[in-house]
């Protein structure tokens, strides 16, 4: 999945347990003088509304991703512990709506 | 959507609107309709004051809620812990932020206000001002950073982690530094006061923003909240600034039409104080040879000011006529123009930094 995102091992493993979907999306921070910009994050959970989204099946996990975020050079990764465990994106740059 | 993976920087156009890119001008339109509140509707202010609680005004705290709590409610706490990606990065900003800006900002603006403009600042004036810099200086930027990162292509996860424990530093540090450099300035300032006005305006809206951000995304979803909620509420904070200067220059009118002059005075010590701080973080990242992405959203966060946060406390502490909550004002004048240009520094030497490393 290198040309879509490199994923972790421990990161696929985490999402397995977690029920195998992973969304890919982009969050937005507002600027307090105004102003936006955007990160891009990842969640175990499927999106509100696919449609936005492109499909990809890798190692038995269903990845939706924001058609934007795709051959970035993204890479996800894992981090924390028990409740505190969550997926991180790394290899970006803020972007834009 | 601009792919980012070119060595093209984007354009200020493409990473700031309309409003933000003339928020100057905004502040200065914002202080002239103030001014003329305060001098033609005299009832307005004189309204507004009578709405106090334990010294507290009712319509400015609310104003300074609506302000401050957007920016509370988008801090992803769970990021602090990336804090050990890039412990490079978050040394040189939380010592550049927390051991020397202040106390850069408190010797600049000393010399400035105290001694060289002496002849042109009345003595009491200049220590009003001179609390006001310290205050702009305790509190680094903590929403506005993401823009700047965004305009130098920083990295967007290390963003997130410095803007998350430089909020959780100034939770605790922001007191004690103001009472300290408030202090050694003989502006006595109570405790209980201080304590009451970072109960206010940090701890209620960063609590409120964790709170909500939990119960909402736990009840509709992250997406929901980013898109939904978020885009309701982020746009909240600029027009509260706004009103808040009205409100504010509707009390000061006399002091600013007594001394226009001052505005120059007070934003002098202010710009070199941000280009010291840039050229500190910046310097010491091209020593430590970071990568460029990391680099300049590291020299932004210190440069920048939490500007709402300076204003909300200098109002707290010294009221809403006070030379202190001008001084603040002048911060939130020079702002984006001051930043624009430290973005343009930074892009023009990305080539003196090493290349960045995809993981």
């Amino acid at each position: 999945m290198g040309n879509v995102i490199d994923i972790d091992s421990k990161a696929l493993d985490f999402i397995k347990q977690r029920g195998g979907i992973l969304t890919v999306r982009l969050s937005p921070r507002h600027g307090c003088c105004g102003g936006l910009a955007k990160v891009a994050i990842a969640e175990a959970n499927p999106p509100a509304d696919s449609s936005l989204y492109q499909c990809h099946r890798y190692q038995n996990i269903t990845l939706f991703i924001d058609p934007a975020l795709i051959g970035q050079g993204l890479s996800l990764n894992v981090e924390g512990w028990w409740k505190l465990r969550h997926l991180y994106m790394e290899g970006s740059p803020l972007l834009q709506p | 959507m601009p792919a980012l993976q070119d060595n093209a920087s984007p354009s200020t156009a493409e990473g700031m609107g309309f409003f933000e890119r003339y928020l100057t001008l905004w502040v200065a339109l914002a202080i002239v309709v103030g001014i003329l509140v305060g001098q033609f509707i005299p009832a307005v202010p004189e309204t507004l004051s009578r709405f106090e609680v334990a010294q507290v005004s009712i319509p400015v705290a609310v104003l300074i809620w609506a302000m401050i709590f957007p920016m509370m409610a988008q801090i992803d706490f769970t990021s602090l812990l990336g804090v050990r990606r890039q412990p490079k990065g978050l040394i040189i900003t939380t010592s550049v932020n927390w051991l020397i800006k202040p106390f850069t900002m408190f010797a600049i603006s000393w010399l400035f206000l105290m001694v060289i403009f002496r002849p042109f600042i009345p003595a009491e004036l200049a220590s009003q001002y001179l609390a006001g810099a310290i205050l702009l200086g305790a509190a680094p930027c903590t929403a506005m950073v993401f823009v700047w990162s965004y305009l130098t292509r920083g990295d967007a996860a290390y963003t997130l982690v410095q803007v998350a424990l430089n909020d959780l530093i100034m939770l605790f540090a922001f007191a004690p530094i103001v009472v300290f450099l408030l202090g050694i300035s003989n502006i006595q300032v109570p405790w209980d006061t201080i304590a009451l006005s970072v109960i206010l305006y940090i701890v209620i809206p960063l609590a409120a923003g964790y709170i909500t951000r939990q119960s909402l995304i736990k009840k509709r979803g992250a997406e929901w909240y980013d898109n939904v909620f978020m885009k309701r509420v982020g746009p909240i904070t600029p027009i509260g600034l706004i009103i808040t200067l009205v409100l504010l220059f509707a009390f000061q009118g006399e002091v600013i039409l007594n001394n226009p002059l001052h505005i120059v005075l007070i934003a002098i010590p202010l710009i070199i104080q941000t280009f010291l701080i840039f050229f500190i973080a910046y310097g010491w990242a091209k020593a430590w040879k970071l990568p460029h992405n990391i680099a300049a959203p590291g020299a932004m966060i210190g440069a920048s000011n939490f500007f709402e946060l300076a204003v909300a406390a200098a109002i707290a502490l010294f009221g809403l006529q006070s030379g202190a909550a001008l001084a603040t004002v002048v911060g939130v004048l020079v702002e984006v123009p001051l930043m624009l240009a430290l973005v343009r520094i930074a892009n023009k030497t990305r080539h003196h930094f090493p290349a960045t490393v995809n993981h």
